[in-house]
């Protein structure tokens, strides 16, 4: 939609997200702030989606409001009761707003004087030109997972050290009581449909909207769901199959990168022919070690202690 | 093109993914892949002596669609540092956590904050800068975390919580240099710059955000906790190399890309936070009551001595003068780098013998641990700058550049700086050396020899050694975007 | 004449300046992070709206791939700062 009616949407998206965005900084109580900002995510998405960035809509509906949503929810859960926090003092505030505003400013100054006389192309020439080369379809996996793939790689051991660095502080948060029939069933049909479509997303990912974040989202999302429903360890396996997804990630992509090198390409330089398979594989691969990540975030720790086989038969009564 | 590059960066990752699955290997994992990584840099170090910079980018792709890979001297140099400062305090680390149930977390964490450097160093890429940053900065925390004190875990919370601000402020940045000029290769973007509002607000918001991250007066408010309260081998990691990361970013942005955009102007106020930070972190350090408060804000006043050299060199046009003010700068980085390592570990071996790091009730410490007194003593002599330490070379180049430029207050802030630090280094010198009567001294221990080490490299051999890193880095000292 | 890329700019500056704000000026954890993702937000807004190329014509992918990165970089850090809040809690009720 072009033209005044889009400009009407357009401008309606843009009041919503700052009058979200301002309720958020501005709400005094935890939980309200936490379900105001999952608003403000969803609103996120939507103008992702407007302005021609499915992937990252999706991404933002997936994790940036629904497991971000989910760990603050969890984490006001855990203030609930406490006092009210003051903000500082009446003068402090207002330098604050006058630095943040100079900020915005200085933002906005920056664009409007350079963006009239940018190259409006950038680097989606080279994009488009490579693009037959990179082993898949759609434009952003390409360039997340060929063209700058090493990102990738950086970004999932950003993933890796959060999960270890939340490991690091302690046990888990308590569990939750089996949850009454209605969410056990509605868990029931939705758990297998997210993994389905997790699964698909993945697939898609090579010539559509789609890809290992978005679909490792789904797949953790699930996991979240089986937790609230009252099932012990959200399904991860626990122990040593669990440590082997969440750094299976991060390790077949090295492996990856690093067999190419035998062949005497540069590191990470997939062979024409083969890439788009490579590509699956590393995807899927991250796909199991973000959804991983992603969980034990929501937990809050590892699941019971790093232990044995053994113990997976009690993980699995719940 | 050379896959060193790669291998340097993943030689630490591969290295963390075991210990993560099984960690009771960790620490042999740890220490072979600091010994491998350690070769490797040196292996870099010689290319890059012979070829003058080493490229690669990963995937082949080139015309800025690529993330580019790059070493020269300088970030060559900071490799090899970070390996041999690493080694050590794996080696001590391997002693520290013996035991404690927090080591099995250690060891991946370790590795990633290394794979996290490496890849820094290595960058050449806006975008790729801002994940290695993230990188370093949640590995920083998570193992800042790992004392379990209350007083570590609010230290890393404000220290996390500030990184996060500094990463914000950089990617806004990157936005701006992308929207304008199309490119996020260094090289690139270097090339199409000039003296506009996007240049000079991203500068700005860059530099904002990494003067956050090198502690830099009056951003340094996270970092006496932060340092203060970490396990030892991590206080050591964080002061001699993530706040040294940060700086050398600022220093490559403002050498290879915001050459026409940062005026004198940007340079004076560097020096002029410098100059503050050198007289606050000095002060501080006298008064401070803990050794590894003490060491944490000697670290403020050394990024202090850092900042200085920016003023220098924008006034010096490219010549030998220029190389020579650069050589000192590189060489104080690295001395320290050393020295405060050492002086940590250092501080690790008295807080566990002693129980505590009150410098008052340090008294007679030499008679119970003599090998850790004299290293505390040789990484004092380091950080003041008494010859032959490479501390004495940068700040006598320091001197002798300002001077030669015609600014006299940067000699004034050193001079006030070195007796400062002579005040603090020979009070808790004092209390070592002290002649309290302590119970007989014990033979060397094995935790007691990287710190050592580590102070000898700084007290001695930076200073003998330096003419090589002078022609090593000769060549980088002039502004401008590189090939 | 304004555009939708106009609106979205403008809108993506005034998020990053809420954000800093509530970052900043807040003392709560929580609330602290909330502002630091909208600070992001409002950051990838600015990228995303400079990639945007008009209703009908492919935007470019770059910046939806840094977006991207930075949306999984952010839910990390976020996920750890929560984490460490709730032992710091802990450790206050012990």
């Amino acid at each position: 939609m072009s033209g005044p009616p889009g400009l009407l949407l357009d401008g309606l998206l843009a009041l919503l997200l700052l009058g979200l965005a301002a309720a958020v900084i501005t709400s005094r109580e935890p939980l309200r702030g936490v379900i105001l900002f999952i608003a403000f995510g969803l609103l996120l998405a939507l103008v992702w989606a407007r302005l021609g960035a499915p992937d990252v809509a999706l991404a933002e509906a997936a994790i940036g409001a629904g497991l971000s949503g989910a760990l603050l929810l969890a984490a006001a859960r855990d203030e609930r009761g406490e006092a009210a926090q003051p903000s500082t003092g009446r003068p402090g505030t207002v330098l604050l707003a006058l630095l943040a505003a100079g900020f915005g400013l200085v933002l906005a100054w920056a664009l409007a004087a350079s963006l009239p006389a940018a190259d409006p192309v950038r680097l989606a020439g080279a994009v488009a030109e490579q693009l037959p080369r990179s082993g898949v379809t759609n434009p952003v996996t390409a360039v997340l997972l060929n063209f700058r793939a090493y990102d990738t790689l950086l970004e999932l051991a950003v993933l890796l050290v959060a999960l270890l660095g939340i490991n690091a502080l302690g046990a888990e948060r308590p569990a939750y009581g089996p949850a009454p029939a209605l969410l056990s069933g509605l868990a029931g049909w939705l758990v297998p449909l997210l993994l389905l479509t997790g699964a698909y997303l993945l697939w898609a990912g090579a010539h559509a909207p789609g890809g290992a974040f978005q679909a490792g989202a789904l797949v953790a999302a699930a996991g979240v769901l089986l937790r609230l429903a009252g099932v012990r360890a959200a399904g991860l396996p626990a122990g040593l199959p669990l440590r082997l997804a969440a750094a299976g990630g991060v390790g077949l992509f090295l492996a990856v990168g690093l067999a190419v090198t035998l062949a005497g390409n540069a590191f990470l330089q997939y062979p024409a022919d083969a890439a788009g398979l490579l590509i699956l594989l590393i995807e899927s691969a991250a796909v199991a070690a973000i959804a991983a990540a992603l969980v034990i975030a929501f937990l809050g720790g590892e699941p019971e202690r790093w232990s044995p086989p053994r113990d997976r038969s009690r993980s699995g009564e719940a | 093109m050379s896959n060193l590059l790669a291998g340097i960066v993943a030689l630490p990752l591969a290295a963390a993914l075991p210990t993560l699955v099984w960690p009771g290997a960790g620490r042999p994992l740890t220490l072979a892949a600091a010994g491998l990584t350690l070769a490797a840099t040196l292996l870099l170090l010689g290319e890059v002596a012979a070829a003058g910079t080493v490229t690669l980018v990963p995937g082949g792709w080139t015309t800025g669609l690529g993330i580019v890979l790059r070493a020269d001297g300088l970030s060559a140099v900071l490799l090899a540092m970070t390996a041999m400062v690493a080694l050590a305090a794996t080696l001590y680390a391997g002693r520290y956590f013996a035991g404690d149930p927090a080591e099995r977390h250690f060891w991946p964490l370790w590795l990633l904050l290394l794979t996290a450097l490496n890849a820094l160093f290595l960058a050449a890429d806006l975008f790729n800068l801002y994940v290695t940053l993230e990188l370093l900065g949640l590995a920083a925390v998570a193992l800042a975390t790992l004392a379990g004190t209350r007083a570590a875990l609010e230290a890393a919370l404000r220290y996390l919580l500030v990184g996060l601000l500094g990463s914000m402020a950089y990617l806004a940045g990157v936005a701006l240099l992308y929207a304008a000029y199309g490119r996020l290769d260094l090289a690139g973007v270097a090339a199409a710059i000039g003296p506009e509002p996007a240049a000079a607000a991203a500068l700005a918001l860059m530099f904002a955000g990494l003067l956050l991250k090198t502690a830099a007066f009056p951003l340094h408010f996270w970092l006496p906790p932060a340092h203060g309260s970490a396990p030892a081998p991590v206080s050591a990691a964080l002061s001699a190399l993530v706040v040294k990361a940060a700086f050398y970013l600022l220093l490559r942005l403002w050498l290879d890309l915001f050459a026409p955009v940062a005026g004198a102007g940007v340079a004076t106020l560097l020096g002029a936070l410098g100059a503050a930070a050198v007289l606050w972190g000095s002060w501080q350090a006298l008064r401070a009551s803990r050794l590894k408060l003490l060491a944490a804000y000697s670290t403020v006043a050394q990024v202090g001595y850092l900042l200085l050299f920016f003023p220098l060199l924008a006034a010096l046009p490219p010549g030998p003068a220029r190389e020579a003010a650069f050589g000192g700068l590189v060489l104080l980085a690295l001395t320290h780098g050393f020295a405060k390592a050492g002086f940590f570990l250092a501080a690790g071996v008295v807080q566990r013998h002693a129980g505590h790091d009150r410098i008052a009730e340090l008294d007679g410490t030499v008679q119970r641990l003599p090998v850790t007194s004299f290293t505390l003593a040789l990484a004092g002599v380091a950080l003041i700058g008494l010859p032959p330490s490479g501390t004495f070379l940068a700040k006598w180049q320091l001197l002798s550049g300002a001077i030669g430029a015609g600014f006299w207050w940067p000699v004034a802030v050193v001079a006030v700086g070195t007796l400062l630090a002579c005040a603090y280094v020979f009070r808790l010198l004092g209390h070592l050396f002290g002649n309290a009567v302590q119970p007989a001294g014990r033979r060397l221990a094995g935790e007691e020899l990287p710190p050592l080490l580590l102070a000898l490299a700084a007290a001695v051999a930076l200073g003998l050694f330096a003419a090589p890193l002078w022609d090593l880095l000769a060549p980088l000292s002039a502004p401008g975007p590189r090939p | 004449m304004p555009t939708p890329q106009l609106i979205y700019l403008l809108t993506g500056c005034a998020l990053a300046a809420l954000g800093l704000f509530g970052a900043l000026a807040h003392v709560s954890l929580l609330q602290r992070v909330m502002a630091l993702n909208i600070l992001g937000g409002g950051v990838f807004l600015l990228l995303i709206a400079t990639a945007w190329n008009g209703p009908g014509a492919p935007a470019d992918p770059v910046p939806h791939a840094l977006v991207l990165t930075g949306i999984v970089v952010a839910v990390s850090a976020t996920a750890f700062a929560l984490a460490l809040g709730r032992r710091l809690r802990e450790t206050r009720d012990e």
